[in-house]
């Protein structure tokens, strides 16, 4: 088996409402290698965004070990986390969170902006995302001209223009119709078998599950199964 | 530079807000900048006046009461003369040119020793012989000339409102100065205003030239000593602390210059500062996604104040140039008789910039940091 992109040693996380404690993640412990595709099932309020965020680095866990991309996340800076993400990590969101004001091409420039790549090589990084995902001809639409779908696949363009190590998707065929939601999960496959990308992926759908080679389920903050 | 697109975007995001915030800094700093102008055109004055040793003797009831002929002889006599030179009356004639928007700055000397006693202004031999020869004759700066499209020779009237006589003036010679608000005004002859008046020998303010800085004082003390128990007692003083008067009729300016600039920059800053906080809430989400793209809290902070700070000088921008179009280019003046010449200095324009930076800065600076400083987690979790 190849080596781990993401070690997670008993993580807890607890979160304080007021001044009381509300766990949300218990012990967990998690690997996913290179290449991998791990679907994260769970009910609501299971704990699988926030883990999603702990890998990510965008949490931070109150105890235990995250390690990924060989770093482990809770000896990083906030400035160190920022790079290590930028570097890293590619985020799916479920409601794709592009900024509305910029068009298609300047959302899947925006990671590479924070790169000392000349405008040339962004370009043409950009232009090889966006011909990935099908929509290189919709480059100058801004989010608004764009289907849910299409703007799904302009943000999994963004997530990977920086040829990150691991993908993390947050629900990513949640506000999909039927059609749109085949297209992401197929584009997310094509990215694990043809780019070798490890992906996390949160859902709830079992159709959406199915797409990964393995699924983990999470269940009031805890692993129940881990095949 | 790479980050501008996102920048301007974002600052035309909302393009009516963001008209209007601009459209209100560039009113304030517009206002800002009409102020400061007037500011430093006295200071202008003043400063121009304290680089020569002239001294004006006035009415110590102020400039409206007048001053007999007879102490011209008393000023010309033995005792002043050992501590000053070049005695000159030297009235203001208050008239204007062809429509009351035209208020020229013209002043009745005595040829004799206008010459002398104003001798930064530079003109021809020929047209101070004329000047000397022709009692309707005038002086008159280049600029003046130039407002006013006249030509050497040409005979011009003036409408007298402070005297109630009109003046025919022959334009004799032309003059230049290194100080562009002299070569507004005009010269013309006492004797032919006297004669205008039927020989009533008005004469406002006499003038002359200290020997000497130390001479200043001496000349004050004998003067008004001199007068002190006439029925014209006067009040010796320096050509600053004359420029200095003639302002203070319009009250404290300094002081008024100095609330209103607080006052535009406080409302300035107010204005952005609501602008910036409500741009900040509805992009928490947005900030949230670019700092887990890998934006630092650093660049979301330089992103947002250089946001501000695009709109707060595109209002300058606009300020200024609108400014510098009606007083420097149209040349335009709020009050032709206070301020024949109007012009935006280069300092001001350097304040309205400060000023513009510093809104830019301190209106955003709050939310910048609040969106830097707010967990990811929490921004993506927020509903706007």
């Amino acid at each position: 088996m190849s080596a781990p992109v993401v070690k997670v040693q008993g993580v807890s996380k607890i979160y304080y409402r007021d001044e009381t404690p509300v766990p949300v993640l218990e012990a967990i412990d998690l690997e996913v290698a290179e290449g991998d595709f791990v679907a994260l099932m769970g009910p609501s309020g299971s704990g699988k965004s926030t883990l999603l965020n702990l890998i990510a680095g965008i949490d931070r866990a109150s105890s235990g070990r995250v390690e990924v991309a060989g770093s482990e996340l809770s000896a990083l800076s906030e400035t160190a986390l920022a790079a290590f993400r930028s570097r890293h990590i590619g985020f799916i969101f479920q409601l794709y969170n592009l900024i509305p004001v910029l068009t298609a091409y300047e959302n899947v420039e925006l990671p590479l902006l924070l790169t000392p790549l000349s405008r040339s090589d962004r370009e043409k990084h950009v232009m090889m995302a966006l011909d990935v995902v099908g929509l290189a001809d919709r480059k100058d639409h801004t989010p608004r001209q764009l289907s849910g779908g299409q703007e799904q696949r302009v943000a999994i363009a963004r997530a990977i223009v920086t040829d990150p190590t691991l993908l993390l998707a947050d629900e990513p065929t949640g506000d999909l119709d039927k059609k749109s939601e085949e297209e992401v999960l197929t584009l997310l496959q094509r990215l694990n078998k043809e780019f070798k990308k490890a992906i996390v992926m949160v859902t709830h759908d079992p159709k959406a599950a199915a797409c990964a080679a393995r699924t983990v389920m999470l269940e009031k903050g805890a692993l129940v199964s881990k095949p | 530079m790479k980050f501008l697109p996102l920048i301007w975007r974002n600052a035309v995001r909302n393009r009516l807000r963001t008209f209007l915030t601009l459209a209100g800094i560039a009113f304030l700093l517009f206002v800002l900048i009409f102020v400061m102008t007037g500011l430093s055109e006295i200071q202008a004055w003043e400063g121009v006046a304290a680089t020569h040793r002239r001294v004006v003797v006035q009415h110590a009831e102020g400039l409206m009461a007048e001053l007999p002929i007879e102490l011209e002889n008393f000023l010309k006599g033995d005792i002043i003369s050992r501590h000053a030179e070049h005695v000159c009356k030297f009235n203001w004639f208050g008239g204007y040119y062809q429509d009351q928007k035209n208020w020229p700055p013209e002043f009745a000397v005595d040829p004799e020793t206008m010459r002398v006693l104003f001798d930064e202004l530079s003109f021809s031999d020929e047209a101070y012989r004329k000047f000397s020869e022709t009692k309707t004759g005038a002086l008159v700066g280049i600029a003046l000339m130039k407002k006013y499209d006249w030509k050497v020779g040409q005979r011009i009237t003036l409408i007298g409102t402070f005297y109630p006589v009109n003046l025919e003036l022959d334009i004799v010679g032309i003059f230049t100065t290194k100080d562009p608000r002299q070569e507004e005004q005009m010269f013309f002859r006492w004797d032919y205003l006297d004669e205008l008046l039927k020989g009533r020998k008005v004469v406002s303010t006499y003038w002359m030239k200290a020997r000497s800085d130390e001479d200043i004082p001496k000349l004050k003390e004998l003067i008004d000593a001199h007068t002190k128990n006439s029925s014209a007692p006067t009040e010796t003083i320096t050509e600053k602390e004359f420029a200095a008067q003639f302002m203070q009729m319009m009250g404290n300016i300094k002081a008024i210059v100095a609330v209103i600039g607080a006052l535009v920059l406080l409302i300035m800053i107010m204005m952005t500062a609501n602008t910036m906080a409500m741009a900040a809430r509805e992009r928490v989400t947005e900030v949230a996604v670019m700092r887990t793209l890998g934006f630092t809290a650093g660049q979301i902070l330089g992103v947002i104040l250089a946001e501000s700070i695009l709109v707060s000088m595109l209002g300058a921008a606009l300020a200024i140039g609108s400014s510098l179009l009606i007083f420097n280019v149209v040349k335009l003046s709020p009050d032709p008789i206070y301020f024949p010449v109007f012009l935006v200095a280069p300092n001001t324009v350097a304040t309205a910039i400060g000023a513009a930076l510093s809104c830019g800065v301190m209106s955003s600076l709050v939310p910048a940091i609040r969106s830097a400083r707010r967990k990811i987690s929490d921004g993506l979790r927020q509903v706007v």
